[in-house]
Formats: structure tokens, sequence, C-alpha cells
């Protein structure tokens, strides 16, 4: 192999007005609310911290057991539960601000009220550069609904744009669609400036020696590498649709690992690289994906991580 | 109020928060190598690991191990390299790298074999450090599934990767005088490490409650009565567990079967134990018990306890994700005991507030 200079190349990018030092972020829910994983990983090195879903009021969540592995992943039925907005903003805002990478808040409700009253306050704390709206959970009742029908999700899209006068407004959309194409045009129609997905597919596991669902929820959402083929596919599906022609940023998630996996998810038209239900094996990733996505960019003679992100070259179909 | 407590082994916490690791953290990523792996009983195993440094741990305190199959670990920077497709690659992404053979598999571990996927957690049974700061720790686990087959297959040299020390461990609370040690099957090996943390503390009285199915199911190396010629195995309630005796504390053994030691239920012996030692003195006031093992087991202790009006501290097991208070999956529900039982509970988790509560502030 020829030996040649090396250039680091710029993996900064942008997620509208956010710029971030790298793509790399957490996933929601996966990271806690701010420091969680302080002890185990540099999260100043991070692209940005996507907290966990945070509520207008505090919720308890879902009866045990809300966990189960499944092959090559995990089902989770937490039920979106968190401490509140209010405890959010006392005890959390002042370590996220020390930690000082952009972050983006995940905001869940059941009414449109509730996503408005929420967004509104994060929109007055400066640290808060993003609104992930969690329009997706597919374990709490009605959860879903805001998601699916892509009429209720303009709407509400376009209600939250109101108040997301400074913050960058993110919809994460639902796997649990038809075509995540027409959610995706109702979200960005409406005003989002960057959607991220896929959120976890609904999903069950059942417990046959007892004949009972493994789940108290019953039913969870599958998250891990077993979903990595289908979230890239929707991702490029979102890119090429949607994304590309209106100029609106994907974060991509959805069985993140490797270094390897953030390639295919940035060929496929990703600029954020969301790593989620891996935290739980090592909080570490982000940095080690980081370092594989330097490589490979040196190697295919890149010198910014922008030219390479939606630069898939599908063959034509065949008849 | 309750009363001022002490950690045993004191683990160093700080309030400030932090963001990133640093040589001081009280827990964090290791690597640590296997040293002795060694079969105990029919399932269970001892893991010895070595870890150039591991910050200080409590009893009752855990590791998370990731159990996946190093086999088909990749390296961190492993590059399957260019495909030969029969469309070739665009010119701005030919790179440098030869253009290699199609690979029939995908590089990627999970392809190869169902693996466990998410790392399993391990209550220490036992945590030794040299003044160097060298360490070893003690994992006794019994195969139950892919992850502690992988455990129990590991040969001395591999490594494996742990995040530890996890939780919050036994308390000891001021004024106790008398400790019983009851653990239960798997639920044993924080016992032999909180045998240890008694006998550095000011406790001196230190007594075992150990119950298994079967005698085969016993993680714990058995020993008869002091100047007995041969181990006593039938019936005999003064049967010595050599990791207790070797901390000064007797040991009474119960089997479900009756194969070895009391015949029945470990609460049966410490409910008889109790009793006993509540007529001998009139009260139970500085005793306290220490439990972990399966549910329905250290509800009973619990129970036991509570009866004699004796605090008891059970270390519980939650299916968990992360370890770390970070994917909220292993909730308990937990109502502060002075609060009465109208009170509202809350959930709590196991893996950072816990694993180790007063049984008397949980609802089960």
């Amino acid at each position: 192999m020829p030996t040649r200079e090396f250039h680091a190349p710029s993996l900064a990018v942008s997620i509208g007005k956010l710029d971030l030092q790298n793509p790399l972020m957490t996933a929601s829910g996966t990271c806690g609310y701010a420091n969680e994983y302080g002890d185990f990983t540099d999260l100043t090195r991070l692209g940005a911290f996507v907290t966990k879903a945070i509520s207008k009021t505090p919720r308890k969540g879902n009866e045990a057991y809300r966990i189960v592995e499944t092959r090559a992943g995990m089902l989770n039925a937490i039920g979106l539960a968190n401490i509140g907005l209010d405890a959010f903003l006392k005890d959390k805002i002042p370590i996220l601000k020390e930690m000082g990478v952009p972050v983006i808040v995940n905001v869940p409700g059941w009414t449109t009220d509730d996503y408005v009253d929420v967004s509104a306050r994060l929109n007055d704390e400066p640290v808060v550069g993003g609104i992930e709206l969690n329009v997706s959970c597919p374990n709490v009742k009605s959860g879903l609904s805001f998601g699916t029908d892509p009429v209720r999700l303009f709407e509400l899209v376009s209600a939250v744009k109101k108040v997301t006068t400074r913050a960058e407004l993110i919809v994460k959309l639902s796997p649990n669609v038809a075509d995540v194409a027409v959610t995706a045009k109702a979200a960005v129609d409406a005003g989002a400036t960057a959607l991220s997905l896929v959120n976890t597919f609904t999903a069950m596991s059942i417990d046959i020696n007892n004949a009972r669902p493994m789940l108290a929820n019953g039913t969870g959402g599958l998250s891990g590498p077993a979903i990595k083929p289908i979230a890239l596919f929707m991702t490029h599906r979102v890119y090429t649709e949607v994304a590309k022609k209106h100029n609106i940023p994907i974060i991509g998630m959805g069985g993140i690992q490797r270094w390897q996996d953030g390639v295919e998810f940035l060929l496929a038209g990703a600029t954020g690289l969301a790593v989620g239900t891996a935290l739980f094996l090592d909080p570490n990733i982000p940095l080690q994906i980081l370092e594989g996505l330097r490589n490979y960019l040196a190697r295919k003679n890149k010198t910014d991580i922008r030219q390479i992100i939606g630069s898939l070259q599908a063959p034509a179909p065949h008849d | 109020m309750p009363g001022r407590t002490r950690q045993p082994a004191g683990g160093a916490t700080s309030s400030e928060p932090r963001i990133r690791p640093t040589p001081t953290s009280p827990r964090g990523r290791y690597v640590a190598t296997v040293k002795e792996n060694i079969r105990l009983c029919t399932d269970h195993y001892r893991l010895v690991l070595s870890l150039p440094r591991f910050p200080r741990s409590t009893p009752g305190q855990f590791v998370e191990i990731d159990c996946r199959d190093p086999r088909f670990a990749p390296s961190a920077d492993h590059d399957p390299g260019p495909r030969a497709f029969d469309w070739p690659p665009p010119e701005s992404f030919k790179g440098d790298s030869p253009v290699a053979l199609p690979r029939p598999c995908p590089s990627d571990p999970d392809f190869n074999a169902p693996l466990a996927y998410l790392r399993r957690p391990f209550s220490l049974a036992d945590h030794r450090i040299w003044p160097d700061g060298y360490t070893e720790l003690d994992i006794i686990h019994r195969v139950v599934g892919r992850g502690t087959l992988l455990l129990a297959q590991m040969l001395p040299g591999q490594t494996v990767s742990l995040i530890g020390p996890l939780g919050t461990g036994f308390t000891i609370p001021q004024g106790i005088e008398l400790a019983c040690l009851v653990g239960g099957g798997v639920g044993i090996p924080p016992m032999l490490y909180m045998a240890k943390g008694l006998q550095q503390s000011w406790i001196k009285g230190g007594v075992g409650f150990i119950g298994a199915q079967r005698e085969d199911l016993l993680p714990v190396t058995i020993i008869g009565p002091p100047n007995a010629p041969e181990p006593s195995r039938a019936g005999d309630p003064l049967l010595n567990v050599a990791e207790f005796k070797e901390y000064g504390y007797p040991a009474v053994i119960t089997t479900d079967d009756g194969s070895l030691g009391m015949r029945g239920y470990v609460t049966e012996a410490l409910s008889a134990f109790l009793e006993e030692r509540q007529v001998q003195q009139g009260r139970l006031m500085n005793t306290i018990v220490y439990c972990c093992g399966p549910t329905a087991m250290m509800k009973a202790t619990a129970r036991v306890a509570a009866v004699f009006g004796v605090p008891c501290q059970v270390s519980l097991e939650q299916p968990m994700a992360c370890g770390m208070g970070t994917c909220q999956s292993c909730v308990i529900k937990f109502r502060p005991r002075d609060l009465g039982e109208g009170a509202e509970w809350k959930y709590k988790l196991t893996c950072t507030e816990g694993p180790v509560f007063d049984s008397r502030d949980l609802v089960w």
C-alpha cells in the first residue's frame, strides 16, 4: 500500500443552525438525562447529546418487566418514565451546559398542547439547541397516532413550529407506517428543520412456558442490530424522496454499533448518526465509531465527511 | 430519620457532575484478564479476573460483563474492503484499498452466531486489592444461558470487557453487632464478599445461612466441623463453609431435598436461629439480616426478619439492559417505611439506587 501524507478529514456537520463537531449523537432514551455515562466515556467529544424524553409532568412509566433481549437486539417498553420538565430544567440543564456540546431534548406528548407547552419552555433555554418531537413512541397509549397519521402530524408540527423560534425542530419518525416518506413529507411541509429516524419497531416476545408476553406492557419497541437494514432503507428512502430536495438534514439511527454502520447511514443520506441500544453495551461506542470514520475517510481520500453524505450510487433497477 | 450508616469497604463517590472518565472515577470501563476459571459444582463456576487497577467496591455491588463471543469480535478498524460487484465503484470512492473477492459472509459478528447481546450483571464474590493497585475480582455464576455458557468456557489469559463497580452495596447501621448472611443458590456469592466486609468493619459477629435446591448446586467449599476427621455430610447443621470459616463465621446449610445440611428452606433455619437468640437475649436489637437469592426466597426472608423486628437488606435482581442508570428497565416499587402503608410508592432503579434495598422500603 503506498504511503501518503495523512490529512485528518473534517468531521464537522450541521443540523440546521446547529454546528456539530462530528455527526455522532446519543439516541433518546438510551443515554439518560445528562451525564449518566460520564464515568465511561468523554461526553464532551460527542457531536450532540440527545436526552431522554422529557414530558410536561413526571411519569412513572410501565410495570416491570420493561426489557427483554432478542436475537441481535432488544425489546423495550419503558413507557416514557422520566422526571418531568421542571426537574429537568432545574437539575439537568446545568450539567448539560457544562458538557458544552449541542443539546437536543426529546419531547413526547399526548395532546398538541403538551408538545407546545414543553417546546415553548425549552425554546427559552439557550443550551437547548434542538427539540426532537417524539411522535413515535410505541409503548404508551396513543403514542403512535401523531406519528402514523400525516394529517395529524402536519397539524402538530405546525403548532410546535410557532413556539420553536430559536431551537431546531426535529421530528422523530416512526417506522411503523406503510411509507415513511409520507410522514416525512408532512413533517417537512409543516416546518420541521430536521428529521430523525427511525424510532423502534413495535414487536413482541413471548414466554412459551407461561403463555404470556415477556414484557408487562405486552408489546415493546425493537432496537439493535436486528433493525439496521430496515432503518437504513428508510433513511435512504426519506433522503431521496423528501430530505434531499428540501435540503433537510437527517439524523439516522437504528442498530448503529460500528463505524461501518455509520458509513452506511452516511452514504444513505444521514447527516447525523445516533447510537442507541449499543450504548448499553459500551457507552464509548460513539467515540470508537468516530475513529473508524476518520480512518475510512482518509483511505477514500476524502477531506470532508460531507463529501460522502448521500453519495450512494444505487444501480438502476432491473426490469 | 434512619441512623447514620457506614459503607463496609468505603467506595469513593463525588457529588460533582462527572462528564468524562478520570483516574479517580469510582466506576468505569475495564478490560480484565481471566486468571482462573474453576468449576465449583454442577452448574456454578468461579471466574477470577485480574486487572492492573480497579476502583474500590462495596459488598453488594456488581459488574456488567460483555458475554459476546470474542471469536466473532472484529478488530476496531476491521474493514472488509471493497467487494467485486458487477458494477464498478464510483471513481470518487476508489481510494487505495485493493479490490477483494466477494465475501460470502458479512463481517458483523451478530450474523455468525446467536450471541448474548446485552452485558450480563454479576455481583462480586470477592475483591482483592494489592498495594500497587493490582486487583482480582471473583465472579461466581451459574450457567443459565448463552452469556454464562461463554464465561464458563473462558480460558486463563483471555480477556473480557467489564463495567463497574456498579450499584449501591450493603450498609452497616450503627449499633449492629451480629449479622445474618442469608444466601440462596446463585445469591450466595455477594454474601461471601459481605462476610469479608463485615470482618473489616466493627462487627465481629456473623453467621451464614446458605441454601440451595440440592447439594450439587452449592457453589461453596464444604468442610467438616473443627477437629472432625471427615467432613460430615448428613443432616448436620454444624457443617462449615470454608469461605465463612476464613473470617471465623459459622454457617448453616440447608437443601430443599436434604442432600446436605438441614432439609428445608434457608428461611426456616434463619427463623429458628433468631428465635433461639431472642429467647437467650430477650431481644434482637443488635441484629441485622443481609440477603440475596431468588425473589421468593428474599421475600420470605424479609417476612422472617419482620416477624422478629430485625432490619433486613436484600440485594435484588431485575432484568436490565445497561446497569448504569440510563435504560430505566430495572425498576422496583419503593415506599420509604416511615411514610406508612398508605403513602404512594415510586419506582427506583435496581442498577444505581440498588441493588441493595432495605426490605421494609419495598412494595412486593
